[in-house]
């Protein structure tokens, strides 16, 4: 999995747009998807859920931390030195905290885009595995279409398929999965990952998902710009309603239920006949 | 042709002259949005939604409403026009019921806590370890004691799984919420008439007494009661006179809002009676035939009772007294309702009292106008059911309270301290006292902080409220547009029979009520053996509906369980007309409710194997089943004695009156100049605890000022928006002031709901307010649209727990404050109470109890009572 990483970090030194001119042949582009589906998955399994043991153990292995180092990733101590089942809860409390618990940043196009669960991007996903023949299972637990890890894992799916379909010569159908990759980037991933990245790496207190964070925000970049794509990520960068153009009924600075006027019962003897005067009480 | 010259203007100057003609143009084109109820189109398909119907569960009205799905998402939220009681309307609370389903602060995983309690460090576990460690758990304190399992609901509806699951473990510590809602309103009616509530005929009573409940926004039932009352304002001409001691909206409905001091409505009723009885106005037969008084007691029994008398206490004019007794007594048919105003004090129970006795002396019973009787249905279980816990519970039933049915649970956290009960596992459903009840988290924090006392905490909740933040254990619940739930609720003159049914599949991984708790008797008996397993023998919740939906009489032959799915309400009475609201048969008129229900005539079926004593009751089985008057056998008041008890014998036997009486809070006698009572009091567009991350209810209410009187205010120099503090024997709090003359110079209130440390982001704004703290530094992008920085001030902190001897109810409208300017040191938001404090006020408070040194004091007419050691049923007054 982890030679994918390098295998990026090895394209980069052939130049950013010249990825095209220079893996020209089917086979080289085929390595290519494989190489770049190895990046999904690695990246989804570390935000699909919280990392195994197994999951965790590759990533320590002396030859991971080596391509880690060469490929910019600055793992602490946290990572690197602790002990393997109190890194595995470390990191489970870390993920809870992160991203699944009240108050968090739940990993879900939805949610970052719409403010709630389960809106259009999640049924828009959906429809779009099962158009790709696609079926979501859960895994250790249950998880959102338009889940971050879900949607890296589609995508990672698609690119096993286009490098399938170019060693077997299906160039038309290695191209129909290339839109549909793009196509996926530029309605999904494309709309939040980059920001979502960023918050991820500045909101993380282990160094793991930090790094992971840095990693992910960086490989979207670099993806978004070898598929020539151009998408604005909607993700912290919404549009902030200034407060001064919030129309509001009411001066928001006053209580809710202002507009009485109170000259109108005291002393004015012009009080609703409702009303009973209150010199009634005293 | 060549056509003149015209402008923009000059076309539209047409429209002046020819609207007539442009209203009787054909119109082909109908906006679906404005048919009546029951339909609705995408905007951008024209496809028509799925609809399904439900009953709301936002609050606990239950208005029938009808959730537009699409995509298995819902797009909107509205009134079934099938349900009777409700009529196609719902109100803003139900139109943003999918807040619930689809909060980004929503819990859909089992969660266990890794940091102290409290500490905001969770771990993401699955169910099979999350049930495995609750069972370990149960399975521990059944060996040591089944009470030590302790379960406390707040808004529970599931229809009777709650009792299910505590009878299956054994364990008869149930916990309600009713002493911090309304517990005193039915411990003042039950015994008198048989149920906890009234349905205030509004649609066609001529006039309307309204003590302390603000039906048009808030009340218990807002949807249903509201629309009939304006129907009687508006169609039947009905007079509405309001007491409240703040002019609410309902209040400024009214024809007339009469200011009260807080707890004194029951003083300003008694005066009324004494008004109606002393100028002969009653209604003397049904006094004589209905009653287990005659009209000579009454009258001797009111005489003390002079407006003179009630004015004093109350502020209420003698003279105003007079004249409103008199318009009830002779304008028929008149009502009367009430809330929380009367009810929610020291002596709450004898407020409620004396309000219902007004139409009980006049007459106005189960008419047409009237007050009437509630309507409600019930539903089978599923069988076979587990018996009931052999021991009782001291904390369900505490000995000093024998006649709070509904229980006190405010007082548990300090009955626990005193190791009154031990608890090992403490289970928390749809509650959330840490910010609901009086001390809030200076006395439910402190006790759920405490391992020792609370060794095992575990919430069943969707979202993490004040409580759920320090538990050990949560499981993710499902919000209601997630559940199967059957429903009847007596908010209209029609009973009904609803259903609550899932509208989307839940998300992530939470699982309905019922089906949880399946799961934990599941893991606890999985081979059945402990005789556990075979009371929870269902596939899912609809299976489980079935068992109640598919046998009743009537419901079965209309198709049972997939009527209600299809219609979400039953029976369908009519349709609603689009013209008057109203639901109509085929000719356009309503369909009539039905009255006089008590003077219902047995069936001669009825009447073989019936005894009929020298009372006239009617006793089959060893049971009373009706009363024999005049000479005809009718069903009769659902009382013990079939007849409406005045005199409540029950009650002399704890040295309380047994007849309508009024007890002042007597701290309330003598307050200072600058002493004042704090109320609180709800919004209409917020529940008591589960709205504030509701972000459209949120944006239109997020902030809370203490209303205060004109006068009162100008005294101490202050004018809206000044910082206040607000001071209790408990605690203090800083907050602003709304500076109005809709209050009683002598209260100040503030509305509950705000204030939240926990539930969400929206409910707490901390991620604005501390961005350092919380989400480590981080803007969230949603919150940056949320334009408004203030959540408001929770009162409950600074008020002290004061339990009514009789109801069990809290004091809520008791408090005695002082307000001043705030200080140098003083910070909006402040609020501090000490748990210390609390418990003083709680052992002050239990002195009123029967078996409490005040009681005898503050009843010097009960001076023959023999005292507590007379007393014959010591314990369990509970229902």
């Amino acid at each position: 999995m982890l030679k994918a990483v390098l295998k990026i970090e090895d394209d980069e030194e052939v130049g950013a747009g010249e990825t095209a001119a220079v893996l020209a042949s089917p086979a080289e582009t085929a390595a290519e998807c494989r190489a770049r589906a190895e990046v999904y998955h690695l990246l989804s399994g570390v935000f699909v859920e919280e990392p195994s043991q197994e999951f965790l153990a590759a990533l320590r292995s002396p030859e991971a931390q080596q391509q880690f180092a060469e490929a910019g990733l600055k793992f602490d101590a946290d990572f690197t030195a602790a002990d393997a089942d109190e890194l595995m809860e470390a990191l489970a409390i870390e993920y809870t905290t992160l991203f699944a618990n009240s108050g968090g940043f739940p990993p879900v196009e939805s949610v970052r885009l719409f403010g709630r669960f389960k809106q259009e991007p999640n049924f828009e996903t959906m429809q779009t595995y099962k158009r790709l023949g696609f079926t979501l299972r859960p895994g250790r637990f249950e998880v959102f279409a338009d889940q971050i890890g879900v949607e890296l894992m589609f995508v990672a799916e698609l690119l096993e398929r286009a490098a399938s379909a170019l060693e077997q010569g299906d160039t038309a159908g290695h191209r129909r999965l290339d839109k549909e990759i793009k196509r996926f980037w530029t309605l999904h991933l494309g709309r939040w990952v980059r920001g979502y990245s960023q918050l991820i790496e500045r909101t993380a207190e282990h160094s793991f998902y930090r790094e992971m964070a840095r990693f992910l925000h960086g490989f979207a970049v670099e993806e978004i710009e070898a598929m020539g794509l151009r998408i604005d990520d909607a993700d912290q960068a919404r549009l902030e309603v200034p407060k001064a153009e919030v129309r509001v009924e009411f001066d928001p600075d006053e209580p809710v239920c202002n507009g009485c006027v109170s000259d109108a019962i005291a002393g004015q003897g012009n009080a609703p006949g409702n009303v009973h005067r209150l010199h009634d009480l005293r | 042709m060549e056509m003149p010259k015209v402008t923009r203007r000059t076309f539209l100057k047409v429209s002046a002259g020819t609207g007539a003609a442009a209203a009787a143009a054909p119109r082909l084109l109908n906006a679906m949005e404005n048919d009546l109820g029951g339909k609705d189109p995408s905007p951008v398909t024209g496809a028509e939604r799925k609809a399904i119907p439900i009953n709301c569960h936002v609050c606990n009205i239950q208005d029938g409403a009808i959730a537009y799905v699409e995509n298995d998402r819902v797009v909107k939220l509205e009134g079934n026009p099938e349900h009777v009681s409700t009529r196609g309307r719902l109100c803003a609370k139900g139109n943003s019921g999918m807040w619930y389903s689809y909060d980004p602060d929503r819990i859909l995983y089992p969660m266990k806590r890794v940091g102290a309690r409290g500490e905001g460090k969770w771990k993401r576990i699955t169910w099979d370890e999350a049930l495995t460690e609750l069972a370990a758990k149960l399975d521990a304190a059944i060996k040591e004691d089944p009470n030590t399992i302790m379960l406390k609901y707040g808004r529970q509806r599931t229809g009777g799984v709650i009792d299910r699951f505590m009878n299956t473990l054994g364990s008869a510590t149930v916990v309600n919420h009713t002493s911090v809602c309304e517990s005193s309103k039915k411990i003042g009616m039950e015994p008198t008439w048989g149920p906890d509530i009234e349905t205030p005929d509004f649609a066609n009573a001529k006039y309307v007494l309204n003590f302390g409940s603000n039906i048009l926004e808030a009340a218990y039932f807002h949807n249903p009661l509201s629309q009939r009352i304006t129907e009687g304002r508006v169609d039947n001409q009905m007079k509405i006179v309001t007491f409240d001691v703040r002019l609410s909206n309902t209040a400024g409905f009214s024809d007339e809002w009469v200011p009260v001091h807080p707890g004194t409505d029951g003083a300003v009723a008694l005066a009324m009676g004494h008004v109606i009885l002393r100028d002969d106005l009653q209604d003397s037969d049904f006094i004589n035939t209905w009653t287990n008084v005659t009209v000579a007691e009454l009258k001797a029994h009111y005489k003390q009772y002079t407006p003179e008398w009630a004015a004093k206490i109350s502020g209420v004019p003698a003279e105003t007294i007079e004249r409103i007794a008199t318009e009830f007594a002779t304008t028929k048919p008149a009502t009367l309702f009430t809330y929380r105003g009367p009810a929610k004090h020291l002596y709450g129970s004898y407020n409620e009292k004396a309000c219902m006795m007004l139409p009980i002396m006049t007459g106005n019973i189960e008419k047409q106008g009237g007050y009437c009787l509630p309507r409600g249905m019930g539903w089978p279980q599923p069988s076979p059911e587990p018996g009931k816990p052999k021991k009782g519970s001291y904390l369900s039933h505490p000995p000093d309270y024998p006649l709070a049915g509904h229980k006190v649970s405010h007082l548990v956290p300090f009955w626990i301290a005193e190791g009154k009960q031990k608890i090992n596992v403490y289970i928390t459903y749809q509650d959330n006292p840490v910010y609901t009840n009086p001390g809030a988290m200076a006395v439910w924090g402190k006790l759920f902080k405490d391992e020792k006392l609370i060794p095992y905490l575990v919430s069943m909740s969707p979202f993490m409220g004040e409580e759920t933040a320090l538990v050990d254990l949560i499981l993710p619940d499902c919000p209601y547009l997630e559940r199967w739930e059957p429903e009847s609720m007596p908010n209209s003159l029609w009973p009904w029979l609803g259903i609550r049914q899932p509208v989307h599949k839940a998300l992530g991984e939470s699982r309905e009520n019922r089906v949880m708790m399946r799961d934990i008797i599941w893991k606890l008996d999985p081979d059945g053996k402990r005789g556990m397993k075979q009371f929870w023998n269902f596939k899912d919740g609809e299976d489980y509906m079935r068992h109640h939906f598919d046998n009743i009489p009537g419901l079965k032959e209309a198709g049972g369980l997939d009527f209600m799915k299809k219609h979400g309400v039953w029976p369908i009475y009519g349709k609603l007309n689009p013209k008057t609201g109203k639901v109509s048969d085929k000719t356009g008129r309503e369909i009539k409710a039905e009255y006089g229900l008590f003077k219902k005539e047995l069936s001669d079926g009825d009447m073989a194997g019936a005894a009929v004593g020298a009372n006239g009751i009617i006793s089959k089985n060893g049971k009373a089943i009706g009363v024999k008057r005049n000479g005809k056998n009718y069903v009769g008041f659902p009382t013990g004695n079939r007849i409406i008890n005045v005199r409540i014998d029950q009650w002399a036997e704890y040295g309380f009156n047994p007849m309508p009486t009024f007890k002042r809070v007597p701290w309330h006698e003598n307050m200072k100049d600058d002493e004042l009572v704090m109320t609180t009091f709800k919004l209409n567009v917020h529940k008591q605890s589960r709205t504030a991350a509701v972000k459209w209810l949120a944006e239109i209410a997020h902030s809370n000022p203490m209303w205060i009187n004109a006068a009162t205010a100008a005294k101490i120099g202050v004018k809206t928006g000044d910082l206040v503090r607000v001071e209790s024997k408990v605690g203090h709090l800083v907050t602003k002031a709304y500076v109005t003359e809709g209050i009683h110079p002598k209260t100040v209130a503030i509305p509950t709901g705000f204030g939240h440390w926990e539930y969400g982001r929206l409910a707490t704004l901390k991620l604005k307010e501390k961005k350092a703290e919380w989400s480590h530094g981080q803007d969230d992008p949603d919150l940056n649209n949320v334009w408004w920085d203030d959540k408001g001030v929770h009162p409950n902190n600074i008020i002290p727990a004061v339990a009514d001897p009789i109801g069990g109810s809290q004091g809520w409208y008791d408090t005695v404050v002082k307000v001043t300017k705030a200080g140098p040191n003083d910070k909006y938001g402040d609020s501090q109470g000490d748990w210390q404090k609390h418990y003083e006020a709680y052992k002050e408070t239990i002195r009123y109890a029967y078996t409490g040194d005040l009681h005898r004091k503050m009843h010097p007419e009960m001076a023959s009572w023999a005292g507590p050691d007379s007393v014959k049923h010591k314990g369990g007054g509970g229902h």
